[in-house]
């Protein structure tokens, strides 16, 4: 019976007992790491909300709506002979199952299910069948049901269609995962991808500008978005932009203002400006001036009622929109609205009262483009989180799979036409058609939306006709390697800007702005290229994944007085908007009332006013945002705890309304009457990893940035159902010890799990000068006792079928040693009987790895038959010498194939050598120098002997105090046998963490500073100054050296200039470039100069003519009289040689290869030259050059 | 401690004096001494005393979780017995090929687990399955209370280890498996009268640094205020702190130390002398065995692997010839 999580909460101690109690049984209830569940919970929530009642796919569906298609001749004379028949088709419902057996497997009766390990040890895809049910009606006849499969789609583990969804950790353990696994991710196809993406655009909130316009990003309940702008012309007309299927459209937005209402110029007017005689009329002449312009102009078009400018624009767009081609001018004018125009406002079944929201909106749209081109309000800055939402992995999967079966429907009329006119256009109402409909036209038509579904998780390309109004193609899929747990977990609480930025030249969208404080970790973002556009949650932040309830909302905002109209002053009235919807206007000091109390009611939980709500105030301000307030219920926002001070509770604070809000960052800096919430703790700004450096808050900023990298980079514990794992690569640590400094959090997040280090003794000295710039020495002794060892996990695949065209069904090779052939020893060195790799079995560069022999299937017998005797080889092709650890023999799905692929885990032993890569953690890494002996190691007193030297000069300018306190307190942990708690901001100036630890130690009588008398090992001498050591956690990051020397003399070499050729790999050199050549030649190297340019390269042996002076003109001679026509020695110049005529003595005489005699051209030399200077003659030979040397003497 | 432990007078010979004595811990006071003899004894305590250690193993069955080179490295690290490894011969001078009884102890290592619990494979499970010069050497020290020694391994059911560990003669210069102390404690000087070290200091070196009274009552009268400074002093008086590892009593590792420091200067004199090579004597210093001749032997450049460094064509420096192996070309 495993014992059930507890609900302790964790703290900073070491909880040995209990961590192993935890991992020998696993609790069979929920998880112990609740912070760790929840790290990965937006993935995992944004991807059941596709499938929830309700949720994505069932908005999609809707969205989607009925697709009409015509029979008869398109191109037939007279188009509008008779009547059409439709065909209606609409999807119904969306279902995918969970992964299991297919049917064709007979074999396995009792549990057919397919769990995420089985996926990876068979490096197949993690996926449930997906299936719709559609149905069609021909004209107005009764709908018909009918279910289509469209293919396997992969399946984001833990996710509601996932098996180990509610899974406990000791069930889980029991399913071969880990007990702690978070899920969040796919499966596909030998990798896992996660989906960590972000959506780099305006919310629904955030209107911005393009030199003057207006943009509003409108997303549509099942998240596709539609993104709509206004256009500021410079005459003071306003453009309505949008874009469908990638191409963009300008109207007059007037025309979409007429045909959403039936309206007149006044409303409009009064709309826009507010109603007459209201307050600051007056001085709104700049507004009233570019109205009139606005309804003067439009007057060109002579629409004046609601259903003509309907028609009108239906007329215009309904090709583009794709809609029947029978359909009303009118009606396609409304379809035009539903689908562009503000679709967040309502985009199926739209009413009346939504197209009025949408007239509104758009209204106050035009409001504020005049207010901003007047001055009156400032721009938005779109790179602020403020303006930003979290694009979710399951969010865009569902975008993806509603476009895809849109496409699908869309699909249809093509078929449609191709059954036509093979038929004669037969109507849709005859029988052929019902009989053909579901047997022939839809076959026709795609049906594998998996496959597609596939190939955007393993490339992460989307290919869509729309573009999802997303601003790039690529790169939406991020492998979520199991380098170690950091980097796993980091996965999944990254979020990247968008590939778009990347190219940008400017670096603004890269700035860390004050807005994202408690949103985006400032600390955790990668140096280099992708700086500041690669950023990472804040531990604490979460991320909506559902919409929240807002229903009361509208009613208590009246209710708290709010009107409908407005005056032209924003002194007088500013907005209130709920979800990019106009609810009213009231005014500023109405405004704040409003904010303030719907906040103490949603702390309250009053109401009906959900918690999650995003309550945006903006006050007036000179020239500032727009004000008003704004409130968000929707999905995809970020949110982060922080406590609300009046009712003393937890309140979510959302980056749209936190830059307008006093929030306090410790509780001494509460100021009374301004602060109204209060940091839950200061730390809540970091991400998971940066948390983890302990005494961060001493560090330089920047070394703090490259821990986060680091720790991501180095040897730790990937995962402890390692066995069950088919990675390409795993590093694992063999000696991962837990921090004796770290934070509580480390405990609260299970890293103890996961081991990422080792406790090092460090000692800051310059000792033998082999620690000189970041180099670090070795204790010999540490090492040899273990210190930083470390094993590398290669997986090989051996595939008989590799090569083939997939798929094959018939069955060429087998494993084993053909059946009659011969065996060898030294074949059996490394093989089993069955001609399969022996576990444990050394593998050395050739060694054979598996056996194969050719079949053919011989039906008389019913089996494969060797016929040649012939046993052939996978061979192992690398450097290292490894070790089998695993085979593993993977079948097919269906369970009636033979055996055709292995894969093979191969173990490589990494003993720390020079030149391997170590860090502590504080951004200091270094690379080890020389493996001291431990004699003449510097030594304590007490005799202790540091593990690590390194050298104080690492310190002065990276300014890494915080490593010197982890000293220090490791050292008095470890001397008391406690853990130390790192968390930083824990002291100040006058409890400094000095004098902490520096108790501790006095305690335990060692100096207050941490400093020891130390002792040289060489002349056992006391060192003139005392030396600081301690005790530093110790990362072995994954850069050996092993990985990395390249060594050369000769080698390969390029075919066309003999120059040696580049790569590791292949054995190539690395380039002496222009610049080091200009360094030798300065220093007068001349030898070396020679020997890299010319011995080690392209060094050469030419015959030149001495005469001529060319290369290409030389020679070899053939030997006359010989039977074979051997060459000879001798090298002859053709151009300076005569034709020889038979009267020449025989020793002048002599002949080509051609066979043709000459005489003379005798004088040619043999010359050493660079092999290129060969290649450029004939290059420029080509041309007509002729390059002559001079040769002397 | 007490006074009473030392030899009433001080006539100026080297005198040692015990301050503690345990079955792991030897404190003792050298005086009348000089610093590099002092060092040397320490030198020679940490890395050059032989001492016996599995050195190679011969892996029969191992189907637990650990890797074979994972376990073997472990069960290097087991501390056994020394007792009258004097009588062992190193595997290099024997005469037999690999191994015999006359050069190295053999220990069995044999567990399989056949219940649903995790069974632990402890130091005590090695059992000695050669004959030896005494009942003594080569069994594993087991110091704690319930006489275990240290946990090897984890089986679970079904899973079975076999090794036949071949434990050899060695000293810790060659690998600190075979160190028969993990640290000595030396000092000199407690009241830094000598002024070698220069305390450095925040506010007040009294209060930051702690003192050693035990030490510094025995260094003699301690250190006055204003006292003139006397360079021409060197320090006489050295404290030792030597901790066993395991496999041989701390007394031992002292006198040990001293004897193999004799040899080794005996050897330096004989060497200088020139003399008789009749003698034969080796007094060449310990040595470890060279491990079946593949490792070991000649300078450890850092980058070879016990495994003989791999390739197609390992060379003599036990290393690949380049980074792509032998010859692709």
């Amino acid at each position: 019976m495993a014992p059930s999580a507890t609900t302790t909460p964790w703290t900073t101690d070491f909880s040995t007992t209990r961590r192993q109690r935890l991992f020998k049984s696993p609790p069979n209830d929920k998880t112990a790491y609740p912070m760790l569940a929840a790290a990965v919970n937006p993935h995992i929530n944004s991807f059941n909300t596709i499938f929830a009642p309700g949720g994505q796919m069932a908005q999609a569906i809707k969205d989607i709506g009925t697709k009409v298609f015509l029979d008869g001749d398109p191109y037939a004379p007279g188009v509008d002979s008779g009547e059409r028949n439709r065909l209606y088709v609409r999807i119904q419902g969306v279902f995918l199952d969970k992964p299991v057996l297919p049917p064709s497997n007979k074999h396995v009766l009792k549990n057919r299910n397919i769990l995420p390990a089985e996926c990876r040890e068979r490096h197949s895809t993690y996926r449930g069948k997906l299936r719709v049910r559609i149905e069609y009606k021909v004209n107005n006849g009764d709908w018909q049901e009918e279910v289509r499969e469209l293919g396997y789609v992969p399946i984001m583990l833990r996710s509601n269609r996932c098996h180990l969804e509610k899974m406990s950790p000791a069930e889980l353990f029991q399913a071969k995962e880990e007990t702690e696994e978070l899920g969040g991710y796919f499966i596909v196809n030998r990798r896992n991808y996660p989906m960590a993406i972000q959506r780099n655009a305006f919310t629904n909130r955030g209107p911005g500008y393009t030199s003057y316009g207006i943009q509003i990003r409108c997303v549509r309940p099942d998240q596709t978005s539609q993104t709509n702008a206004l256009h500021y012309l410079s005459d003071g007309n306003v453009n309505f932009r949008f874009s469908w299927r990638k191409a963009e459209y300008l109207v007059p937005v007037m025309m979409v203002l007429k045909a959403l209402v039936e309206t007149n110029d006044r409303d409009i007017f009064e709309g826009i400006v507010g109603p007459a005689g209201s307050k600051g009329l007056e001085e709104k002449q700049f507004v009233t001036d570019r109205v009139e312009l606005l309804l003067r102009t439009y007057k060109v078009y002579g629409l004046h009622s609601q259903a003509k400018t309907r028609a009108y624009l239906g007329e215009k767009f309904k090709v583009i929109l794709q809609i029947p081609e029978d359909t009303s001018d009118e009606d396609a004018g409304v379809e035009f609205l539903r689908r562009i125009v503000l679709p967040h406002l309502g985009c199926y079944n739209v009413t009346e009262s939504q197209n009025a929201d949408k007239f509104r909106m758009l209204l106050f749209m035009i409001r504020k483009l005049y207010a901003l081109v007047e001055g009156e309000c400032a721009v938005d800055n779109p790179d602020a989180v403020q303006n930003q939402e979290v694009l979710l992995g399951g969010h865009l999967y569902g975008m993806i799979l509603k476009e895809k079966l849109d496409e699908w429907l869309l699909s249809w009329r093509p078929a449609l036409h191709d059954w036509g006119r093979k038929s004669d256009w037969a109507p849709f109402t005859s029988q052929q058609f019902q009989r053909d409909l579901l047997s022939k036209i839809i076959r026709k038509t795609n049906e594998n939306i998996g496959q597609a579904m596939v190939y955007f998780l393993s490339t992460g390309n989307l290919v869509s006709p729309t573009g999802l109004d997303l601003q790039q193609t690529a790169g939406f899929c991020v492998v979520a390697e199991k380098i170690n747990f950091y980097r796993f977990i980091s996965h999944f609480r990254m979020v990247h800007r968008g590939a778009f930025f990347a190219q940008l030249k400017t670096t603004t969208v890269r700035k860390l702005l004050p807005e994202s404080w408690g949103f985006l970790c400032p600390v955790h973002t990668p140096d280099g290229s992708p700086c500041g556009l690669l950023n990472h949650l804040a531990h604490k932040c979460e991320i909506a994944t559902q919409a929240v309830d807002v229903s009361a909302i509208p009613r208590l905002v009246a209710e708290l007085g709010v009107s409908s109209k407005s005056s032209a002053s924003l002194d007088a009235s500013v907005v209130v908007q709920l979800d990019g919807r106009v609810l009213g206007f009231c005014t500023p000091k109405q405004a704040k009332v409003i904010g303030d109390t719907l906040r103490y009611w949603k702390v309250e939980g009053t109401h009906g006013v959900p918690l999650e709500l995003e309550v945006g105030y903006v006050p007036n301000s000179n020239g500032g945002q727009y004000p008003g307030v704004y409130m968000f219920s929707q999905s995809a926002r970020m949110y982060r705890p922080v406590k609300y001070l009046p009712l003393d509770k937890l309140d979510y604070v959302g980056p749209f309304e936190q830059p307008f809000m006093s929030i306090a960052c410790t509780d001494a800096e509460i100021v009374s009457g301004d602060s109204t919430h209060v940091e839950y703790d200061p730390t809540n700004i970091l991400s998971i990893v940066a948390n983890m450096t302990p005494f961060s808050d001493f560090n330089q900023s920047p070394r703090n940035m490259y821990q986060c990298q680091m720790g991501k980079q180095s040897m730790g514990t990937p995962g402890t159902a390692l066995r069950y794992r088919t990675d390409n690569k795993t590093y694992r640590l063999q000696s991962g010890q837990t921090p004796v400094v770290r934070p509580p959090l480390h405990n609260e997040y299970g890293l103890d799990n996961f081991p990422n280090g080792t406790n090092a003794v460090v000692a800051v000295i310059s000792y033998t000068g082999y620690d000189m710039d970041d180099a670090m020495i070795i204790n010999k002794s540490a090492h040899e006792r273990g210190f930083g060892h470390g094993t590398i996990y290669k997986t090989k695949i051996c595939d008989l079928q590799d090569g083939a065209k997939r798929p094959t069904r018939t069955v060429s090779k087998l494993f084993g040693f053909a059946p009659k052939g011969n065996v060898k020893a030294q074949w059996r060195r490394t093989l089993d009987d069955d001609g399969l790799p022996r576990v444990g079995t050394e593998v050395r560069y050739g060694d054979v790895v598996a056996a194969w022999h050719n079949v053919s299937y011989d039906p008389a017998a019913g089996e494969y038959v060797n016929r040649d005797g012939q046993t052939n080889f996978f061979r192992y092709k690398e450097e290292e010498t490894v070790f089998i650890e695993e085979v593993r023999l993977m079948g097919s799905e269906s369970g009636n194939e033979p055996l055709q692929r292995i894969s093979v885990k191969l173990r490589v032993p990494r003993s720390p050598v020079i030149g391997d890569k170590f860090s502590s953690r504080h951004g200091q890494k270094g690379v080890m120098s020389q493996k001291w002996p431990a004699v003449d190691m510097p030594f304590s007193e007490s005799g202790i002997q540091p593990d690590v030297i390194i050298n104080p000069h690492a310190f002065p300018s990276r300014m890494t105090i915080g490593m010197f306190v982890e000293s220090l307190a490791g050292k008095a942990g470890a001397l008391h046998g406690i853990a130390q708690d790192s968390t930083p901001f824990r002291f100040d100036e006058k409890n400094t963490a000095v004098d902490y630890f520096g108790h501790q130690l006095m305690k335990a009588g060692y100096n207050y500073y941490g400093n020891e008398p130390m002792y040289s090992g060489i002349t056992g001498q006391e060192l003139a100054a005392d030396i600081y050591i301690g005790v530093v956690y110790y990362q072995r990051l994954r850069h050996m050296v092993n990985d990395k020397y390249q060594v050369r003399t000769t080698g390969p070499v390029n075919q066309l200039t003999g120059q040696p050729i580049k790569g590791r790999k292949k054995g190539g050199g690395i380039r002496v470039g222009e610049m080091e050549r200009d360094a030798l030649l300065a220093h007068g190297t001349a030898f070396l100069l020679q020997d890299r340019l010319m011995n080690c390269s392209d060094y050469t042996k030419v015959a030149i003519c001495r005469a001529c002076g060319s290369f290409l003109t030389t020679a070899p001679t053939v030997g006359e009289f010989d039977k074979k026509r051997k060459g000879t020695s001798k090298v002859r110049c053709r151009r300076c040689a005569k034709l020889a005529e038979g009267m020449e003595s025989r020793n002048e005489v002599w002949m080509d290869a051609q066979g043709i005699r000459y005489v003379g051209g005798d004088d040619v030399a043999v010359v050493a030259v660079p092999g290129v200077l060969k290649y450029l003659d004939v290059e420029l030979a080509s041309m007509g050059v002729r390059l002559k040397f001079k040769v002397e003497p | 401690m007490d006074d009473d432990l030392l030899p009433p007078e001080d006539n100026g010979d080297l005198q040692i004096a015990f301050i503690e004595a345990s079955n792991e811990r030897a404190h003792f006071v050298i005086k009348n001494s000089n610093l590099e003899t002092a060092n040397s004894l320490r030198r020679t305590m940490l890395a050059e005393i032989p001492t016996l250690a599995i050195d190679v193993v011969e892996v029969l069955d191992n189907t637990s979780v650990l890797a074979d080179e994972f376990i073997c490295h472990r069960l290097g690290l087991i501390p056994l017995s020394a007792k009258g490894i004097d009588e062992l011969l190193y595997s290099r001078d024997c005469e037999c090929d690999g191994y015999c009884e006359l050069c190295s102890v053999v220990l069995t290592l044999q567990a399989k687990c056949e219940s649903s619990d995790v069974m632990k494979v402890y130091a005590r499970d090695l059992v000695i399955t050669s004959s030896r010069g005494n009942q003594q050497l080569g069994n594993p020290v087991l110091t704690d209370p319930d006489r275990l020694g240290s946990c090897i391994v984890k089986l679970r059911r079904g899973q079975a280890i076999h090794m036949r560990c071949i434990a050899k003669k060695g000293i810790a210069k060659e690998h600190a498996k075979w160190a028969p102390t993990a640290a000595v404690g030396f000092e000199y000087d407690p009241g830094n009268r000598l002024r070698h070290l220069d305390y450095w200091y925040e506010e007040d070196p009294k209060k930051e640094w702690p003192v050693n009274e035990q030490h510094l009552n025995m260094d003699g009268v301690p250190p006055q205020e204003g006292e003139p400074f006397d360079y021409d002093a060197v320090p006489t008086r050295f404290f030792f702190d030597v901790e066993t590892v395991g496999g041989m009593p701390p007394d031992e590792i002292v006198t040990k130390g001293i004897s193999t420091l004799q040899e080794k200067l005996a050897a330096v004199i004989q060497e200088l002398k020139g003399g008789d090579a009749g003698d034969n004597l080796d007094f060449g210093g310990a040595q470890s065995p060279t491990m079946n001749g593949m490792g070991y032997g000649g300078q450890d450049a850092g980058y070879t692997t016990p495994y003989g460094g791999g390739g197609p064509s390992a060379t003599a420096y036990g290393g690949a010839t380049s980074a792509y192996g032998g010859n692709p070309w």
